[in-house]
């Protein structure tokens, strides 16, 4: 009962850590484990800010509890570039300049993430359907979208 | 030599963003820092009674809890123009929202669990919500009387009326005479980063953290309530993600500082989005317009009456009302003007600067005119805008910066691109229309560069870089003016401790105010090193030799106060905007689809080209927001009935034009460095007239309130078709 | 949030035993993404929530059993999206799960949470009804089956007794030709709830059927049997008769998503596209019964 001790993998690195059952995985992320990269907007699932890989599913991480993610691994935005180096997707958001003031661009990468893992050649119809869960208010999804396709055709 | 402005260089910040790396307010960590909540009430305008915080007290973790009760007496007041806001709500709620407590605990589980516990013991009273009610003479008063005790309208709820004009209206002659009532909704700004407020003592002093587009005005306002020296309070504006105007003037920085001195600890207030959504929105209106156009489609004059509904407090409100009026006319030519504007207060959220600054309520009522004469004289609605616009160089208001810019032909690259004039498919239409605002009057920009002794350089800055690009646009010029890369540039912003004074970040205008100054800055440097033929790196070598040292050069524009302009001083540059639209409409349920949306900027010269379409295209699909989807819901009690992202929507990646294009014109022909102005808000001011006259096209109703809900579009199809001549198109 | 407790059972009676301990004090959880939104909302202050994710007997499974499909009450949406059996057989519920939030809301969603959070604007319910579906509950007292017409009792408000959970949901395997398509109304393009939705299926033998959400305290359905709703050929009049006659069962009322007035209009359009739709679905079936592996 209550809460106990949860085992999860973050980007990587095993923890276990005991938390209040109220805690959500994005409170986990950020206060727990300081990785700040995932953001925090409308706590109720509509703006896809929050968004992270969970057993390589996007979710929205303000909907799950963390105890929930026990067993789980876990994958933020922190968790993209390797050793300094950018991926493909990264890179194409800001070849495109698809990045503007930034706040939802870790929620909208993890969400093209998940895209181009399942469908590697999406449409633009198809991208444009699959980051509808991530709202922009700077208003760049053509530019993101731009970069989700420019992305899918590079190889890496 | 190699440019560096007309290229689009990458983002400045943007590895960051990418990576998570970048840390906005709501991400600071400081040691010890106390977690704040608010306390606010369930309904609108609220008599407070009794407030009762032992219950909330006694939670474990909580440390401090404040009323107005617990501040200085009486309480402090503040706002950018008129000092009215209190730091806590002081006997009565003004809106719905307004904090009257603010609980400090260790975490922010028993700051929630405490607020729950704070009593407040109210009377709902009756409140003002709508522009009928401020103008009624029979309501209660948002503000009390003693607040300005010299105003004759102290008594009313009528901040400001102020009156602009030129000619004589009530002599002009006119063919024919365009009657309207134009109204624009209530709608917020919904940054996806919520507001965050840090504050901790430092020293003897006090630091904040805000992502505030104006630190030196936080910095002066937070001195002014706490009386302290300004050399005391520092504060630090972490990029804001996505600001929009929301985020220019105090909010919750006053609270968090006097919290911080109390307990004598850092404290940390970050607002849910609901309660964003109830601090800041754009300010509404009804206008009622009546313009006399000659056979030939000309102005004969203008007849504007402008009710424009504020918040509880006047924010920068009154500002907005009067800028965005005095342009009320248009980029036209109006040969007789009279324009009578109100700054009400009603019961609501304090409503703020927001991208436009006024001017797309304005448009959507100057435009819709345009349009409506038009189709009643039978002039094709871009030949007829032709005919009127003011050309470069002619004074469309009177004694005043006269246009600056080739405004018809912005209009006609728009129309061409939309493909005006040719077939359209069945269920189609097609609209056009422009804006115009004045940008920054007065103003007050500096800078300080140094050049380091390998030839780097670091540029300080008080700009904002919100997502506009304000740091790579400025380490452009840099770059470009001291011949060395764009990469070897660092920009340093957002700490009033470490970089000189900047007004403030909006109207578009740091491009030009703070580019001149940075331009002004490295030329400083280059007349220190002199006029050479030499390689940098050899001047400085030469210059320094072995002990090194490095350049520092000192740049600033200013434009000063003339108290006779109405304005305060005239318009720097005129941001002048071209939307064009086609849309189809689903009849039957009044869905809208875009299928094609041009904007064209005017903006002299695009530094960083990319940067400008990024923001014109957010620009236009923020305007595709009020245009269709937004507006706040309020009840009869002056409660906000869609807080949330359930409820509230804005545009998605699925509610994108089939089609959108960005263009621009650039004819260097702004006092910004290489012939810039600014850009930014142009790709959203016309979006509403634009759209609503293709629907128009489309469908024979004409609508003139927003948004064009497939409801509202249904609604007014439905009118049409059982006959009410008086809303409808003439074919 | 208020704090609750978390048990996380390992079978199914633990689950039951554990529900049945705490009554009204308890919540299944099982995708969240209601459940976490009341919890922070403070909607509902649980003294304990029970994730059954981890049931041995309720894998997240979509299976056939005898004649029917049967989806457990942890199959998530995007699962259900993308089942090769439920695209052939169960079309509309593949285009009604498609449009409930984003991907990564499909991705956590149950359809089980989805009946049970019982809005009666619930997109995969006009499916669902449509489609004769029938809801399996378990408690500690044992198992009972009802058809869904009968689990919806108002908004927010289901047929659950204290005790009982949902343990799958069974759509039976239609043995008869038919076309079916779902419909539904929004604010914007993007991501949205519904101002109004249905779902119509229409049978070779002429039977139609129509279920509908969002305008009345929950979704319902109705039948017409004499064949002129189905009928091609049958004048625009006399389809609307028929749809009018249908809709009397209708009682939209006006919120912040539509107007009263609005939503009985819409009803009616979107009925005729939806029954239009299914007539040249049907009408263009040849293989029957589908075979799976054809999406």
């Amino acid at each position: 009962m209550g809460g106990g001790v949860i085992h999860l993998t973050v980007n990587g690195s095993e923890h276990a850590l005991e938390m209040p059952a109220s805690t959500t995985l994005l409170d986990l992320l950020r206060d727990r484990l300081h990785l700040t990269g995932s953001k925090e907007c409308c706590e109720v699932g509509e703006c896809g800010a929050c968004t992270v890989l969970v057993d390589d599913r996007s979710v929205n991480s303000c909907l799950m509890l963390a105890v929930e993610a026990d067993g789980n691994a876990v994958t933020t935005i922190e968790g993209l570039a390797k050793h300094g180096h950018l991926n493909r997707l990264q890179d194409a958001f800001l070849a495109t300049g698809a990045v503007q003031c930034g706040f939802c661009i870790p929620g909208q990468v993890m969400a093209a993430q998940y895209l181009l893992q399942r469908n590697p050649h999406p449409t633009l119809l198809e991208i444009k359907e699959a980051l509808s869960g991530n709202l922009c208010r700077c208003g760049g999804y053509e530019q993101i979208c731009d970069a989700v396709l420019s992305a899918s055709l590079t190889d890496g | 030599m190699i440019d560096r402005v007309g290229v689009s260089s990458r983002r400045l910040g943007g590895y960051e963003r990418v990576t998570g790396q970048q840390q906005y307010v709501g991400d600071i960590r400081l040691e010890d820092m106390l977690h704040v909540k608010l306390v606010h009430l369930d309904c609108g305008r609220a008599r407070i009674r009794s407030i009762d915080t032992a219950a909330a007290a006694a939670v474990y973790g909580v440390r401090c809890i404040l009323t107005s009760a617990d501040l200085p007496q009486p309480v402090p007041r503040f706002g950018p123009v008129y000092e009215d806001r209190p730091i806590l709500a002081v006997g009565e709620t003004k809106y719905h929202g307004q904090p009257v407590a603010a609980v400090a605990a260790e975490s922010k589980e028993a700051a929630e669990a405490a607020i729950e516990l704070v009593h407040v013991d109210f009377e709902e009273l009756p409140g003002v919500y709508t522009v009928a009610a401020a103008l009624d003479p029979a309501s209660p008063l948002v503000q009390e009387p003693e607040l300005r005790p010299h105003d004759p309208l102290n008594r009313t709820n009528v901040l400001r009326e102020r009156h602009y004009g030129w000619g004589k209206v009530d002599a002009a002659r006119a063919d024919l005479i365009v009657e309207n009532v134009y109204s624009f909704p209530m709608v917020t700004h919904f940054a996806i980063e919520p507001h965050g407020f840090i504050a901790a003592p430092e020293e003897d002093g006090i630091a904040v953290w805000s992502a505030t587009q104006n630190p030196f005005q936080m910095q002066r306002i937070i001195a002014s309530v706490l009386k302290l020296p300004i050399s005391r309070v520092r504060v630090i504006a972490p990029d804001p993600g996505g600001a929009f105007g929301g985020k220019q003037h105090p909010k919750y920085e006053p609270l968090v500082a006097v919290l911080a001195l109390r307990t004598g600890r850092p404290v940390r207030l970050v607002l849910t989005l609901e309660e964003t959504f109830q601090e800041v929105r754009r300010t509404s209106c009804e206008m009622r317009v009546r313009t006399g156009f000659n056979r030939d489609g000309t102005i004969a004059f203008q007849d504007i009456e402008s009710n424009f509904l504020m918040g509880a407090y006047a924010d920068i409100a009154e500002r907005v009302i009067a800028k965005s009026n005095y342009l009320a006319c248009g980029p036209y030519r109006v040969p007789n003007a009279r324009i009578t504007v109100r700054a009400l207060l009603s019961h609501t959220a304090p409503s703020t600067a927001f991208r436009g600054f006024g001017t797309p309520q304005v448009a959507w009522a100057h435009e819709s005119q345009m349009d409506d004469a038009a189709r009643r004289l039978g002039i094709d609605r871009v030949e007829i805008r032709l005919r009127n616009l003011a050309r470069k160089g002619e004074a469309f208001v009177p004694d005043d910066t006269p246009a600056d810019g080739d405004w018809p032909e912005s209009v006609r690259k728009a129309a061409a691109a939309i493909g005006w004039g040719t077939p359209l498919a069945p269920g189609h239409g097609r609209g056009l229309a422009v804006a115009i605002k004045a940008s920054a009057t007065i103003g007050a920009s500096y800078a300080i560069v140094r050049l380091h002794w390998d030839g780097s350089a670091t540029v300080l800055t008080g700009t904002s870089d919100m997502g506009q690009g304000a740091r790579t646009v400025l380490a452009q010029i840099a770059a470009n003016e001291l011949g060395i890369l764009v990469e070897s540039v660092r920009v340093v912003m957002g700490d009033t401790a470490a970089v000189p004074f900047d007004l403030q970040t909006s109207a578009s205008r740091s491009t030009v105010f703070m580019g001149q100054a940075v331009l002004r800055a490295c030329q400083d440097i280059r007349s220190q090193l002199g006029a050479s033929e030499t390689s940098l790196d050899d001047l400085l070598q030469s210059r320094f030799g072995m002990v090194r040292g490095e350049v520092i050069g000192v740049g600033s524009m200013r434009r000063e106060y003339l108290p006779e302009h109405p304005l305060g001083e005239t318009a720097s540059f005129y941001e002048f905007s071209c939307t064009a639209s086609e849309v189809a409409v689903d009849q039957e349920t009044g869905e809208i689809l875009l299928v094609r949306h041009v904007t064209v900027a005017d903006v002299g010269k695009a530094i960083n080209p990319q940067h400008v379409e990024g923001q014109d295209e957010g620009a236009a699909v923020m305007g595709l927001g009020h245009t269709l989807m937004e507006h706040l819901i309020l009840d009869e009690r002056g409660r906000i009935r869609n807080l949330g992202a359930l409820d509230y929507r804005i545009p998605t990646s699925k509610d994108l034009p089939l089609e959108m294009s960005s263009l621009l014109v650039e004819n260097a022909d702004g006092p910004g460095p290489y012939g810039a102005k600014g850009a930014g808000e142009g790709g959203l001011m016309p979006t509403a007239p634009a759209i609503a006259s293709a629907v128009t096209e489309a469908t024979g109703v004409v609508i003139r309130e927003l948004p064009l809900t497939p409801e509202r579009v249904w609604q007014e199809i439905q009118r049409h078709k059982n006959g009410n001549p008086s809303e409808d198109a003439e074919r | 949030m208020h704090p609750f407790a978390y048990a996380r059972p390992a079978t199914l009676s633990a689950a039951l035993a554990l529900l049945d301990e705490h009554g009204a004090g308890a919540r299944v959880l099982a995708g969240g993404t209601d459940l976490v939104v009341e919890l922070r909302n403070r909607a509902i202050r649980p003294r304990i929530v029970i994730d059954i994710k981890r049931v041995a007997e309720l894998p997240p499974s979509i299976g056939e059993t005898g004649d029917r499909l049967r989806i457990s009450a942890t199959a998530v949406m995007a699962d259900i999206e993308s089942d090769a059996r439920v695209r052939a057989h169960f079309p509309a519920l593949v285009e009604a799960a498609s449009t409930v939030g984003s991907i990564q809301i499909r991705n956590r969603a149950t359809l089980a949470g989805n009946i049970c959070h019982a809005s009666p604007a619930a997109d995969t319910a006009p499916a669902l009804l449509v489609y004769s579906a029938e809801v399996n509950l378990a408690s500690v007292r044992g198992t009972r089956r009802l058809p869904l017409a009968e689990f919806f009792l108002g908004p927010g408000k289901t047929a659950l007794k204290p005790g009982e959970l949902v343990r799958s949901i069974d759509l039976p395997l239609v043995n008869e030709r038919h076309g079916a398509a779902f419909a539904r109304l929004t604010r914007r393009r993007g991501v949205d709830l519904a101002t109004i939705n249905l779902c119509c299926r229409v049978d070779a033998d002429g039977r139609t059927h129509f279920a509908y959400g969002a305008v009345g305290p929950r979704p319902f359905l109705v039948a017409d049997d004499s064949g002129l709703l189905a009928d091609p050929k049958a004048s625009d009049a006399t389809r609307d008769e028929g749809l009018l006659r249908l809709l009397t069962q209708a009682s939209p009322i006006s919120d912040v998503r539509g107007s009263r007035e609005y939503r009985r209009a819409m009803l009616l359009v979107m009925s005729r596209r939806a029954l239009r739709t299914s007539i040249e679905r049907l009408s263009a079936v040849r293989d029957f019964p589908p075979s799976a592996g054809r999406g």
